[in-house]
């Protein structure tokens, strides 16, 4: 058996002094692909900020067996300050280690780092571009580049589908499976119809945790609603779950 | 008049001294400016110039130096704030609680409060060479940091979780930032006053990103756009027997417009030819 990357155990967190979570346990293994789902409020993001060690444990613990992991992480898009004047170049080098973050400028290595991070994923003619003139697709691409830049164990994505078209959803899902090969992914996500062919596991978040060891959440719920993507979801509220277009 | 005729203010020293604190000004305000403009926390800064009119009420009562106070008060409420109060409530309490102090502090000393004006309005023309040697040395120190430390500020400006996941200390850059900004902030009172000083701090700025959106970019550029419009001012106010902390930002605002003005025009331009 694979030693854990973290547990959490039996952990209570929120805002303030107000817990948005509670009992929340899971075990996150190292290559796991987990799909963390829920309704708008149910505490999916405070999970994963939990973890990122932004807030604080009213209660329970957190552990990383074998040290915490290199984390890389993107915020939901809400998050960010599109206006704050910041190029795509200055965005994906915050990514970088920062051991030598008061030398006022990169070392040639780092630069070459990003610059052949940008090529790759077509950021290349957007270097110097602030992120207010980007499309929704590319500002996510250059934050999952910030993301990835210090080579993560640990890759957390918070909504990473809002703002962009099916193309570079279908490119988002290629590249997670590829980089799922060496590297632990938690994606975050509303809704579970784009994101449960990609994920390995899906863990349900509302108020607390539940833990689903496969990406079909249930078969014979699927049956009923003779539905060909698994789009469910489930919780207090009754859902609706509209059948996917044929066409694309 | 011709540009010898205009020049000769120049052999006044008093005026060489504006000349010097308008141009230390704007370098240091472009600097900060850039970082409060970024991270749309102008009215804190409106905070923090209000809030230090009650320091210099106090400095006065007791006798110390009136910019002294200003600090004090100044930098308590740049870091202060927060708690179980709304930021933008807790800064509203402290901008009036400051003014209603100074108020009284100058109330209740004797005599007539001729300095009053001078810290509302600002007095460029009467700025000494003490306080040129404090703005020059404060810029140089703000300068310095904003080299040596330029990726961590920037990046905790932009993404102060992101930054602290980095392993960058947040807290310590965020109050270091907030000390630099209420020092800057109390030093420019002394060049355009209480209730214009926030307009150098913005001004330049809005012109520079006419321009670019570029953080490193936008500093140099506003502190050109800055010394422009503050020396124009002043130019302008000695010769139209106006007063000088008004002048400069009329200045600045004008130059402003203008800019704004050829920016879109070329581009309607552009796009037309293109």
């Amino acid at each position: 058996m694979k030693k854990p990357l973290l547990i959490l155990d039996n952990i209570r967190t929120g805002y303030n002094s107000d817990p948005v979570l509670r009992d929340v346990s899971l075990e996150v293994y190292p290559l796991d692909f987990i799909g963390v789902i829920g309704p708008n409020g149910g505490g999916k993001t405070t999970l994963i900020k939990a973890i990122l060690g932004l807030l604080p444990l009213f209660s329970g613990h957190i552990h990383f067996p074998s040290g915490r992991p290199k984390t890389g992480y993107l915020p939901q898009a809400s998050q960010i300050d599109r206006s704050f004047p910041i190029t795509v170049k200055e965005v994906i080098s915050s990514g970088l280690e920062t051991s030598d973050k008061f030398l006022p400028f990169l070392s040639s290595a780092k630069k070459e780092k990003v610059r052949k991070m940008m090529d790759e994923t077509g950021l290349g003619s957007l270097s110097s571009r602030p992120i207010g003139e980007l499309s929704g697709g590319q500002l996510q691409k250059t934050f999952l580049c910030r993301a990835l830049i210090d080579e993560p164990d640990l890759l957390i994505l918070d909504e990473p589908n809002t703002h962009v078209d099916k193309h570079f959803e279908q490119e988002l899902h290629e590249w997670l499976k590829e980089l799922n090969k060496n590297m632990t992914i938690l994606l975050v996500s509303h809704d579970i119809g784009t994101i449960s062919p990609m994920v390995k596991t899906i863990a349900c978040v509302n108020r607390t945790l539940h833990y689903h060891p496969s990406n079909q959440l249930s078969e014979e719920v699927l049956k009923v609603y003779n539905c060909p993507v698994d789009l469910i979801a489930h919780g207090p509220v009754p859902h609706r779950v509209l059948k996917s277009h044929d066409h694309e | 008049m011709t540009m010898s005729e205009l020049l000769t203010i120049l052999d006044y020293q008093f005026f060489r001294h504006a000349l010097a604190a308008a141009l230390l000004t704007s370098v240091l305000a472009a600097m900060v400016g850039t970082y409060i403009v970024s991270r749309k926390i102008v009215f804190i800064g409106g905070g923090i110039t209000h809030a230090s009119f009650g320091g210099i009420g106090l400095a006065y009562y007791m006798g110390l130096n009136p910019i002294m106070g200003a600090a004090v008060f100044g930098i308590m409420t740049a870091l202060g704030g927060g708690g179980n109060i709304r930021e933008d409530s807790a800064i509203a309490i402290l901008w009036s609680l400051g003014m209603a102090l100074g108020i009284i502090f100058v109330f209740m000393t004797p005599g007539y409060a001729p300095n009053l004006m001078s810290f509302l309005f600002g007095s460029i023309l009467s700025v000494g060479k003490t306080d040129l040697y404090t703005l020059a040395g404060f810029s140089l120190l703000t300068l310095f940091i904003f080299t040596v430390f330029f990726r961590p500020i920037l990046y905790t400006a932009f993404d102060p979780e992101f930054a602290k996941i980095k392993g960058i200390p947040v807290g310590t850059y965020r109050y270091m930032m907030s000390v630099i900004m209420a020092l800057a902030i109390v030093l420019s009172i002394r060049t355009v006053g209480i209730i214009l000083v926030l307009s150098i701090f913005t001004i330049p700025q809005i012109t520079a990103m006419l321009f670019t959106r570029n953080f490193a970019l936008i500093i140099p550029l506003a502190a050109l756009w800055g010394i422009t419009g503050s020396v124009a001012g002043l130019f302008a106010a000695y010769y139209m027997n106006i007063p000088s902390g008004a002048s400069i930002i009329f200045f600045l605002t004008i130059q402003l417009m203008v800019v704004k003005l050829i920016v879109t025009l070329q581009r309607q331009v552009q796009r037309r030819s293109g």
